[in-house]
């Protein structure tokens, strides 16, 4: 009888906790919309089970050796964490305060001590920590996204990089909308927290997770989220701002065909844009760098092995374990918060404000050029969000006139859109890190 | 509190003016080099594909007319049986 309490004791039910119960309908949530809806089923699967699998009672898979040691508080265990942390109480709260508040070399110490008492890291703690934490996985996304860009409408028309400019100022009046909020008191964010929420506003997964991961570490789960599903929500999104901000007759316009782009300039490109970035932004150059050699590799054509690898089956690999890691920090202590629900209207508020940003840009540049060259709905490609941005842009287009194929046309401001995202990152970074 | 609305403000200001700044030089990099490629590199694509494009056709012209020849034998062959 006694073994079956301890085995009843031991279970996942007895142990569950109404915040864990809460956080694995959420993962269920996100697999649902997922596998049923289509919203991003390439992350949002990973992210929804990693969610799951972070909430299981007891098995503590998102959690460091230090902090399952702490969740089982054995005395002798907590007075050794005690002495190593330095502190005089052995109450495990104060442990785990100790801990969170510790530096590198303190954390270490602390690590090894609950090593040597039987507790290990969590599986995924292991990954988030080679995966996010590092910046790796990211980087190595970043890369392969870079490998299946195309230069070629951009550079035919490089004035479309200002429709990337003006679509990031969503990130920066993100950044003052949650710096209000904790100024009236109604969150409480950080600048860099404030900073990592804007991100959300560039419609780029990647960027979003590296930003948050450096400046905002504990609100990443919820930002990723946010930036995903957002990204997923484009096509919803998107239209009724660009309806309301262009005219019937704006819509129609139709743009000359692009010019072609001979291989030595597809090549040149990334070449330019590192030397560009190296000389004026170095905190960007993680970001830019990785999406320049990742274009390099595809334009250069004598590559084509590294180049295939690097936009299939690598971005799949670290798909999988930056899902799965991002799926780790949404453990009920840390994604149910008013602060989650904050980040997610600040980040839609950010996306749209990107939007209209877009354009009204190019607006001002369709009138400037006579009022017949650009059409404004290539405007909102600014925000990255790379194709569907692109191809909401080209639907509302042939909707206003069934000949008028915008695609090519905004597939410009959408990488232009992907690298001033980075550089937004890269300031901020720069500013607030 | 009023710090950190400040902190914002210049955060707006100052980030959104260097994104503006950074990807107008990439706008006149960018131009400049595909000016100095047209220059100093022009492609030489359109060249060779206008001899292979014409000398396709006759090629394809001389194995029909082979093709017609061996036809017209083997039906002559068949009928003069």
């Amino acid at each position: 009888m006694d073994k079956l309490l301890e085995l009843w004791q031991a279970s996942g039910l007895y142990n569950m906790g109404f915040g864990q119960l809460v956080m694995i309908a959420v993962g269920l949530l996100l697999l649902f919309l997922a596998i049923r809806k289509n919203f991003e089923p390439l992350l949002l699967v990973p992210i929804g089970f990693g969610g799951i699998m972070a909430n299981i009672p007891e098995a503590g898979l998102a959690f460091s050796a230090v902090e399952n040691a702490v969740h089982f508080a054995q005395p002798e265990v907590m007075k050794h964490l005690a002495e190593v942390l330095g502190i005089a109480s052995t109450d495990p709260h104060d442990v785990a305060h100790a801990y969170h508040g510790a530096n590198a070399t303190v954390h270490a110490a602390a690590a090894n001590a609950a090593m040597d008492h039987g507790y290990n890291n969590g599986m995924l703690y292991n990954f988030y920590s080679i995966a996010i934490a590092s910046g790796a996985a990211p980087l190595l996304i970043f890369m392969g996204v870079g490998a299946m860009t195309d230069f070629g409408p951009l550079l035919a028309n490089p004035k479309t990089l200002f429709l990337g400019a003006a679509a990031q100022f969503g990130i920066f009046a993100t950044v003052l909308g949650a710096v209000l909020l904790s100024t009236l008191g109604i969150m409480d964010f950080s600048i860099q927290d404030a900073a990592a929420i804007g991100i959300i506003g560039g419609a780029d997964g990647p960027t979003a997770i590296y930003v948050a991961s450096m400046l905002a570490p504990h609100l990443l789960g919820a930002i990723a989220v946010a930036a995903y599903s957002y990204m997923a929500l484009v096509p919803m999104i998107q239209p009724p701002i660009m309806r309301a901000l262009t005219t019937e007759e704006e819509r129609k316009i139709s743009m000359v065909q692009l010019r072609h782009i001979t291989k030595t300039e597809k090549i040149m490109f990334p070449i330019l844009l590192l030397i560009l970035v190296a000389l004026l932004l170095p905190d960007a150059a993680p970001l830019l760098g990785m999406f320049c050699f990742g274009n390099l590799m595809r334009e250069c054509g004598v590559v084509d092995r590294l180049s295939d690898t690097a936009q299939n089956a690598l971005i799949n690999i670290v798909t999988i374990f930056l899902g799965l890691s991002v799926g780790s920090k949404l453990s009920a202590d840390k994604f149910l918060d008013v602060e989650t629900l904050g980040i997610l209207v600040l980040g839609i508020v950010a996306f749209g404000i990107g939007t209209a940003c877009g354009v009204l840009m190019a607006k001002a540049m369709n009138r400037m050029q006579g009022g017949n060259a650009i059409n404004p709905l290539i405007g909102s490609a600014g925000v990255s969000a790379v194709p569907m941005a692109a191809r909401v842009s080209n639907k509302l287009g042939l909707e206003a006139n069934p000949q008028n194929f915008l695609l090519m046309h905004a597939m410009g401001p959408n990488v232009a859109g992907v690298i001033g995202s980075a550089v937004a990152a890269g300031v901020m970074i720069k500013f607030v890190g | 509190m009023e710090n950190l609305l400040s902190e914002g403000f210049t955060l707006m200001i100052f980030g959104m003016g260097f994104v503006f700044v950074f990807l107008t030089l990439l706008v006149f990099a960018t131009g400049g080099m595909s000016k100095f490629v047209a220059k100093y590199a022009p492609e030489p694509a359109p060249q060779p594909a206008k001899p292979r494009a014409a000398a396709a056709p006759s090629k394809a012209g001389g194995s029909n007319d082979e093709l017609v020849a061996v036809l017209t034998a083997a039906v002559h062959k068949y009928r003069s049986k």
